[in-house]
Parts: C-alpha cells; sequence; structure tokens
C-alpha cells in the first residue's frame, strides 16, 4: 500500500485503488492522479476491504478478479454496509461477458470498465462518480 | 468293499499303541502300595534302633550322674569327719569320759552313723546308742585311721551287722579317729528313686574291680555281696543288653566313682523301650495306610470320571454305541470330558450339516450347469467362449457352427483373430490388450465368415472361468438394420457431446487467454495513451514506457507459451529423440538461470549416469523452466538442488527448492493451464501460468510422468519427471553427428542414408564423448557452436583419446577467421563448410569418400 497525502491541512477524499497487477494500480493512480483526493492501493481483495473500512473512501476502483476477495464479494460487502451508503464504486475487469457486466451492476456498482479501458474513460467516470 | 472291510476291523480292533488307561491306574496302585509298605517297615526299623540308642544314652546319663552323686557324697563325709577331728572337744572326749552328741548326715548315704573312736576300738560318742566294748578292736581301718585320712569299704559293720563303707579322720597324734560310717545297701533304691524316671533304670554299684556287688535297686537282697561273675549278668554276655537279677532284659551303661573307684551300672528296660517305639512306628503306620487309602480312593474317582466316561465317548466315535457323545458319557464325567463330548456332538452336527449342504449344492451345480450347457447350446444366436491369453476358441454353439459355416472342430483349431478381416486385426489386438470391463458390450463388428464374406455384429461378452481357463463368453448378434440405424444415431449423437466438449473446452480456453492478454494490454494501451495525451515529467515518462515495455515482453511470452501449449497438446510439435547426456543438460539449465549473486545452485547427477533418450530441446525448456520456477518462488534466496537418478527404468530428473512451497490442495493443479498459487506471498511475482502445462506436456510426450511435492506453504517444493533411457544400440553406426539444430541434424542423417551410411545424432558435444567412448563412430559431422562443450574442445579431445584416423567434417554457421581455420585444419580436419542450402548433402558426400579413401588406404 502506498499512500500519497499533498500537503496542506485540507480534508481529502480518499479514492481506494484494488488490482492485483502493479502495473495497473500504477496506470490507474497515474490517470487519476489529482490535488483533491488522496489515493490508496491495496493489492488484493482482502486488503482492499481493509483499506475500505479503514478509509470510508468517496470512490473504490475494484478490479474483479482478485485473490483472496473477488471484486465483487467486495462490492457485496460495501453495498451491505449502510456506514458505506456514500462510497461510490467502480469496477475494472478483463472478463468482457454480457452477464458478468449484469452481475456488476446488480451487485450496485456505479460503473463499469472492461480492460484494456482508455484511462481517459476512466479519468471521467471517476470525476462522474464523486459529483455523483 | 475293501474300504468298508478296513472300516469294520478298524471299529473291531482298534489299534492299541499302549496301556489303557485302566491298565495305567492298576500299576499305579501296585506301585503305591509297594512304597507304603517299604516305608512302614523302613519307619518300624529306624524306630527301634532310634529307640534303643535312646535309651542306652538315658541309662549312660543316669550311671554318670550317679557316680558325681556319690564323689559328692564322700566328700561331704570327709569335710564333715575332718572338722569335727579338729575340734578340741573331741579330743577332749577322747582323753576323759564326758558326755557328747552326735548328729548323721549322709545324703545318698540315706542310712549310716557319725562315731567318735578310741585307738582300742571303743566308741566314746556316737549319732546312735553307744555300743558296749571295742566293737571297731578288729576292723583293719582303724590302726591306719588314727594316724591318717582313711576312706575304706567295703566292710561288715559291727554295729549295724550291715555291709557298710567308712570315712574316717585322725583326732590328734593317736589319740583315736572320728568316723562316718555308712550302710550301704539302701545306696540302690535311692539312686533308683532319684534318677530312675521313667525309664525304670535300675541301678547296680560294685567294688573297683566290678565283682562283688555292693548294692542295687531291684531285689537289694540278692546277689549284694555276691561275686558278679557268678550271675546271669556276666553269663548273659558282653556288651550293653545283659539279663538282670530277674533274668529282663536290660540296657547298660556304666561309669567309674572318683573318689573310691566303685562302677556304678544303670540298666533300661529293653522292652519298655521297644514298646515305646513300636507306638511311635504304629501310628507313621496308621498315617501310611490312611495316606494310601484315600489316595487309591480318589484315583479310583477320578479313573471313573475320566477314564470311563472316555471309554465312552471313544466308542460313540467309533460308531459302536450312539451318536450322542455327551449322553453317553453322562452326568460322571470330569467338566473336560463333559466339555469334550459338547464340542464331539456340536462337531458331528457340523459335519452332518456341512455334507448335507454340500450334497445339495452339488446337486443344485448339476442342475444349473446342464441349464447353462443347454441354454449355451441350444441358443439361436452364435456364441463362444475364447481363453483372454491366447485368444483360442474354447468352445462354440450349434447357431455359431451353423452362421460362421466351420465345423465344431475347425473352431477348436482357430483363434478369435481368424474370424476378423485382416485389416480390422490391429484395431482388435489393441482393444483386447488392454484390460476388459467384466461386462462389455461393443460394436458393430465385421466377422469374417468360411466363405469368405463378412457380416456386421454386435458382441455381447463377460469374464468368466471354464475349464480353469480365464475365458470370455461371448454372443454375437447380427446387426439388423434398425439396430444399425439406432448405432449409428447413437455414435453421431456421441460424436456431437464430443464435438460439444471440445468446443466448450476451446471457448473456455479462449476466454481465459482473452482473459490473461486484457492486462497486460491495458498496461500497455492505458500507458501509451497517457504519453500521448498528458504531459508527463521525464521520470514518469521513463516509468510509464519501463511498464509498457514489461507488459509487451509479457503479452508475447504468454503468447508464445500458449502457441507452444496448443503444437505440443496437438501433437504438432515434432519431437526429435536421441541419446543426450542428461547432467550436460542440466549444466546448461543451471548455466542459464543462475544469480551470480545468489547461492549456487547444487547438481547432483551420479558420476556413471546412462544416456537418456529425449528431444534435447523441449526436456532442455523443461528443466529451465523448473529450475527459473524455483528461483522465482524462493525470493528468500534459499538453496535450490538440480539432480538425476535412475529409477526403475526411467530416469528421474528433480529440482528441490526450499522457497515459498505449495498448499496441499494446490498441488495437484498447478500443472493446469493458466493456474497459479494464489497467497499474498507471490503476489508480486509473474507468470503465465502456462510452464508448466507445457512442461507436463513434453514429459508425457516422453512417456514420462511430471509430479510435485511440497509440504505445505514456506516449505519449499520438490518438482520431478522422468524420462525413458537410451536403448543401448548394438554400435553408433558409421557416422556420428553432432549437431545442436535438430532440422539440419535430421537432414544430414537423411543425406548419409542415402549413401548407405548408418549414423546416430548427438544433439551436444558432452553427448557425442559419451557415445564415442562406448561405441567408436568411423566419421564424425561436427558442428562448432554448440550448447555446452564447444565443437573445437570437443575435436581436440576426440584426437587426443582417439587419434588422428577418425575423419571430421566440420558445417558451422560460425564466421572462422584464418587463425581459427588453421587450427581446425592442424587438427586434421577433412574439411570445413559453411552451413547453408546443400550443405547437408555436401557434408554428406564428403564423409562417404572420406570413408571410402580409408577402406582403400588400408
Amino acid at each position: 500500500m502506498r499512500t500519497r497525502t499533498p500537503p496542506g491541512l485540507q480534508v481529502l477524499r480518499t479514492v481506494v485503488i484494488a488490482d492485483d497487477e502493479s502495473s495497473m494500480r500504477l496506470l490507474v493512480h497515474a490517470t487519476i492522479e489529482s490535488d483533491d483526493y488522496r489515493v490508496v492501493e491495496a493489492a488484493d481483495g482482502a486488503e482492499a476491504w481493509a483499506m475500505v473500512q479503514q478509509h470510508k473512501p468517496a470512490l473504490v476502483l475494484l478490479d474483479v478478479q482478485m485473490p483472496e476477495r473477488s471484486g465483487l464479494e467486495v462490492l457485496r460487502l460495501i453495498k451491505a454496509d449502510p456506514g458505506l451508503a456514500a462510497t461510490r464504486v467502480i469496477l475494472l475487469t478483463a472478463k468482457a461477458q454480457e452477464t458478468d457486466i449484469e452481475s456488476g451492476l446488480i451487485a450496485g456498482a456505479d460503473f463499469y470498465l472492461t480492460k484494456p479501458f482508455s484511462p481517459l474513460d476512466l479519468l471521467t467516470r471517476v470525476e462522474e462518480a464523486l459529483q455523483l | 468293499m475293501a474300504l468298508q472291510r478296513q472300516e469294520r476291523e478298524r471299529r473291531a480292533k482298534p489299534t492299541r499303541r499302549g496301556w489303557s488307561l485302566r491298565n495305567y491306574m492298576a500299576l499305579f496302585m501296585v506301585v503305591l502300595l509297594g512304597v507304603a509298605g517299604i516305608a512302614a517297615f523302613a519307619v518300624r526299623n529306624m524306630a527301634e534302633m532310634d529307640a534303643e540308642q535312646t535309651a542306652v544314652a538315658d541309662a549312660n546319663f543316669a550311671a554318670q550322674t550317679a557316680a558325681v552323686e556319690i564323689t559328692k557324697d564322700f566328700v561331704l563325709l570327709e569335710q564333715t569327719t575332718a572338722e569335727l577331728a579338729a575340734n578340741p572337744q573331741v579330743a577332749a572326749i577322747l582323753s576323759a569320759a564326758g558326755s557328747c552328741g552326735l548328729t548323721f548326715s549322709g545324703g545318698t548315704f540315706s542310712q549310716g552313723h557319725l562315731d567318735i573312736i578310741s585307738p582300742d576300738g571303743y566308741v566314746r560318742c556316737s549319732s546312735q546308742p553307744l555300743p558296749k566294748g571295742p566293737v571297731y578292736g578288729l576292723s583293719d581301718w582303724l590302726p591306719v585311721a588314727i594316724h591318717t585320712q582313711t576312706t575304706a569299704a567295703p566292710f561288715l559293720d559291727p554295729v549295724t551287722g550291715q555291709i557298710s563303707a567308712v570315712v574316717a579322720s585322725p583326732v590328734g597324734a593317736g589319740l583315736g579317729a572320728v568316723a562316718a560310717i555308712v550302710t550301704l545297701a539302701p545306696l540302690g533304691p535311692s539312686l533308683a528313686a532319684s534318677l530312675g524316671g521313667a525309664r525304670h533304670l535300675e541301678f547296680m554299684v560294685t567294688t573297683k574291680d566290678s565283682k562283688t556287688v555292693l548294692t542295687r535297686s531291684l531285689a537289694s537282697a540278692r546277689w549284694v555281696g555276691a561275686d558278679l561273675e557268678e550271675t546271669s549278668f556276666a553269663r548273659s554276655g558282653g556288651g550293653v543288653e545283659r539279663q538282670d537279677v530277674d533274668g529282663t532284659a536290660r540296657l547298660y551303661a556304666h561309669f567309674a566313682v572318683a573318689s573310691t573307684g566303685w562302677i556304678v551300672f544303670a540298666g533300661a528296660d529293653k522292652a519298655a523301650a521297644l514298646t515305646a517305639a513300636d507306638q511311635l512306628s504304629n501310628r507313621s503306620l496308621a498315617i501310611i495306610v490312611g495316606g494310601v487309602g484315600v489316595m487309591l480312593l480318589i484315583t479310583s474317582v477320578v479313573f471313573r470320571r475320566i477314564a470311563e466316561p472316555v471309554r465312552r465317548l471313544s466308542l460313540v466315535m467309533r460308531g459302536s454305541t450312539s451318536g450322542d457323545a455327551v449322553k453317553a458319557v453322562g452326568s460322571t464325567g470330569a467338566t473336560e470330558v463333559t466339555n469334550l463330548a459338547w464340542d464331539f456332538d456340536r462337531l458331528m452336527a457340523t459335519v452332518k450339516h456341512e455334507l448335507a449342504d454340500r450334497l445339495i449344492k452339488e446337486q443344485n451345480a448339476l442342475v444349473s450347469e446342464r441349464n447353462y450347457r443347454q441354454l449355451f447350446e441350444s441358443h439361436p444366436q452364435p456364441m463362444w467362449l475364447y481363453d483372454v491369453h491366447t485368444l483360442c476358441f474354447l468352445k462354440v454353439n450349434d447357431a455359431a457352427v451353423e452362421r460362421y459355416g466351420y465345423s465344431s472342430e475347425e473352431f477348436l483349431a482357430m483363434t478369435i483373430k481368424d474370424i476378423r478381416p485382416p485389416q480390422d486385426v490391429p484395431k482388435f489386438l489393441e482393444l483386447t490388450a488392454a484390460p476388459q470391463p467384466h461386462y462389455d458390450k461393443t460394436g458393430p463388428w465385421r466377422h469374417l465368415l468360411k466363405d469368405g464374406s463378412t457380416v456386421e455384429v454386435l458382441i455381447t461378452s463377460h469374464t468368466t472361468t471354464f475349464d480353469d481357463h480365464e475365458a470370455r463368453l461371448v454372443l454375437a448378434e447380427d446387426l439388423s438394420e434398425s439396430q444399425r440405424l439406432e448405432l449409428e444415431l447413437h455414435q453421431s449423437q456421441a460424436r456431437a457431446e464430443a464435438n460439444a466438449e471440445l468446443s466448450k473446452a476451446k471457448d473456455e480456453m479462449v476466454s481465459m487467454v482473452s482473459h490473461e492478454m486484457r492486462t497486460p494490454l491495458a498496461s500497455i494501451v492505458g500507458f501509451a495513451e497517457l504519453l500521448f495525451t498528458r504531459k508527463v515529467t521525464p521520470e514518469q515518462r521513463g516509468e510509464y514506457l519501463g511498464v509498457m515495455l514489461q507488459e509487451g515482453r509479457r503479452l508475447t511470452a504468454l503468447i508464445n507459451d500458449f502457441l507452444d501449449l496448443r503444437r505440443i497438446e496437438g501433437g504438432h510439435l515434432k519431437m526429435r529423440y536421441a541419446p543426450a547426456d542428461i547432467k550436460a543438460l542440466i549444466k546448461r539449465g543451471v548455466a542459464l538461470i543462475a544469480d551470480p549473486d545468489g547461492i549456487p545452485i547444487q547438481i547432483r547427477v551420479p558420476y556413471n549416469m546412462p544416456l537418456v533418450r529425449i528431444d534435447g530441446d523441449s526436456i532442455f525448456r523443461v528443466v529451465a523452466n523448473l529450475l527459473s520456477n524455483a528461483r522465482k518462488y524462493s525470493p528468500d534466496g534459499g538453496s535450490i538442488v538440480v539432480g538425476a537418478g535412475v529409477v526403475a527404468d526411467m530416469v528421474e530428473v528433480y529440482v528441490q527448492d526450499q522457497g515459498l512451497g505449495i498448499p496441499a490442495d494446490a498441488l495437484s493443479q498447478v500443472f493446469r493451464r493458466f493456474f497459479r498459487v494464489d497467497n499474498p506471498d507471490r503476489h508480486g511475482i509473474k507468470g503465465t501460468g502456462l510452464g508448466l502445462a507445457i512442461c507436463k506436456n513434453i514429459v508425457e510426450a516422453h512417456g514420462g510422468t511430471i509430479g510435485v511435492e511440497s509440504d505445505g506453504l514456506g516449505k519449499g517444493a520438490r518438482f520431478h519427471f522422468t524420462v525413458p533411457l537410451a536403448q543401448e544400440a548394438a554400435q553408433v553406426g558409421d557416422v556420428l553427428v553432432v549437431e545442436d539444430d535438430s532440422g539440419f541434424a535430421h537432414l544430414l542423417q537423411a543425406e548419409l542414408t542415402g549413401l548407405g551410411l548408418s549414423s546416430t545424432w548427438a544433439a551436444d558435444a558432452e553427448t557425442a564423448e559419451r557415445l564415442m567412448i562406448k561405441k567408436r563412430a568411423r566419421a564424425v559431422v561436427l558442428d562448432l557452436l554448440l550448447p555446452g562443450l564447444q565443437g573445437e574442445a570437443f575435436l581436440y579431445r576426440l584426437r587426443t583419446k582417439h587419434g588422428s584416423g577418425i575423419p571430421v567434417v566440420v558445417v558451422t554457421l560460425k564466421d572462422l577467421d584464418p587463425a581459427e581455420s588453421l587450427v581446425l585444419h592442424k587438427a586434421g580436419v577433412t574439411a570445413i563448410l559453411r552451413k547453408g542450402p546443400g550443405m547437408a548433402e555436401t557434408a554428406a558426400r564428403m564423409i562417404a569418400k572420406a570413408l571410402a579413401a580409408e577402406l582403400v588406404a588400408s
């Protein structure tokens, strides 16, 4: 886990990036890098859930296929927790089947991106989600 | 009949191998009585002897005691007289008459008197009334006694007229004497009273010479004063046993009195002693007789409770009496015998039951066998039995004879191969070679009839035994049109199912691959877009490009691995097998993988490892993959060991690490495509998930197996696979081709074969060396750029070991400078060819020419 906290005493919103591939974390991180929120990374599902509980983030970017706990499992946990009602979730997955998208959305994800995705597209989605 | 007679004889005259129990009992009783008799006799004798000895000992003790008593009393008397004689009053009495008073006390000597006597024999004073006149005037001892202490005996006391003894002491010098005179007669009875005891001892005291009897206890008047020689005592002979005065036999002992020398005899009554002994021995006898009686009683009871029931039991067993053993034995038998009878009855019942059972079964079997035979013989469809090992017909039914046209005898001379068209035989043999299910329905098969035509049949068969043959019973059913249609439908359905399964597997594969590819692709495309659309710092640019490159390579590796796997799985990858030195191969793998900064990888291969038969490139890939995995999954740099050894008829190669290990539930899955152990400790470790699947396919294509063991997470893992041993070919052939490019080697071998030369291919110089040691080739085609040992080094060693006689043609891609060429020519190479089109043929021709020239030269 790496945290990059900008200087100053503002109360920043947190974004959690959960992906077992370090290159993907780096890409997402580099894409959404902003002074408006701080970014926390998690390398597997269990760590992701721990980060979510700890930071009560505004947004979680979840890879679907992760060790320990899948992204869908973490999503379900988030949706079941009343304390996390304000947390938005964007799913990222390499799976491209219709059924997967459906199950992801049914579980309550706000957006859904299929790898490979455009970083600009991702950024748009993140901004949209944070404004919800 | 003979058997029955024997049986009767056996029952009538049971074999006697020894005595019956009854005889042993009788013998036992006789012996017991005899022993008891001897014991009683011995006891009696011993008791008598003991009684006599005891009696003599008692008599001896009594005689001694008596002698001591007498002596003591004499000493007392001496003291008394001496004291009295020293008294001045006594001298006064003797010189002037005066009144006096004396008292006598003689101990054992109950009768006697004390006198003060003047030298002329007058008594001046006495313990009894004074006698008148010089009564002792004539006594022999007086003249002596007035001067000195005197003891004298016997003498006839003039005062009492009794045989007596005297103890006298002188008073002054010749003034007179004090004398104690004791009567001897009461001494005997007195001794008997005080010492005689229960033994009724007789006491007798004689003079020193044991001639004159002084006193005695029995009938005291007789024998006293008599000469002992004249009595029955002396006449009854020497020894301890003599007759006493009454003629009674007594056992005598004697002892001398110290002061006077008298002899004291003590005699025990022999008859009384023996009576006591007899009583004792009679009691013993009574005990013995009682004991014997009890034993006889017990014996007879035991006999009745064992021997008799056993005899009756044996009668039952012999069948000469009723079959109920328990009843025959009755209630008198000992528990063991009754139990035995119970067991016997139970055994008999079981035997009878089983006999009946077997009889019924045999009858049933006969009936069912007949039924089956009928069923088999008259079944409307062809049936036969054949031996599963020899495939020979064992039995055929009538329908088979009719349908196939062969006679029953002809069938039995044939095997089931013979009723199949020749083109179907290989497929059929392959099927029968595999273990067949107990019951099976197969077909359709084409069967050949005797007239040469074929029919299509469905075969129903099951395993059975027939006349000790492991056999299969076959029912051949002609395929009807409807059956054929049904069968075709069934087959097409099966094909469709198989296709569906295959396509499903393919779909899964495609989905998996696309998923695996999407992640690296996402990085590449994503970072490319970032770089394209954003202003980034040079550091960021470097970082992004690094990720892109790394992910691009990963994608390439993934695609390569995947294609390889498809090729191998589809059997499209051509394996070219050749003998190979596994140690050299392992060394190359280690050289490729080894981390110069890490712990060196240990190689453990026995010195004389046999060659293996492998596709060198493929197996190298397996070894390199396993070694690379071992390194990858040992992030803390634990030691790695790679080794090989012969296991059964294969060579096992293993790679052992002490790294992250594999959890038990994942062990069976690691060789599956895209399977990766999912544990946080290895999240940073990249891989395509295809390496081990490729390894498995390569090893299995070699006819080997691959496996893995691990004690769990953090405990390391041991991967191992087997490859076949190289067959020890009779010889290498004419030419050894040392070439790592399998395609070119193949081409060369084909050219050599075309010229009539045999050849062996070695993919590296190490293998080539090993082959040369075993079987010399006549010529060598050598590549210089080899995976391990280089061609030049091999050439040098070849010349050192085998001389310059072997022609060597070098074919290489290497650009040789003149100096290098010179070295090679100096080493005696026939030619140096540059690898390229047509060079395989040229090389082969040059080898053939060199060998021909050599032949001419020799």
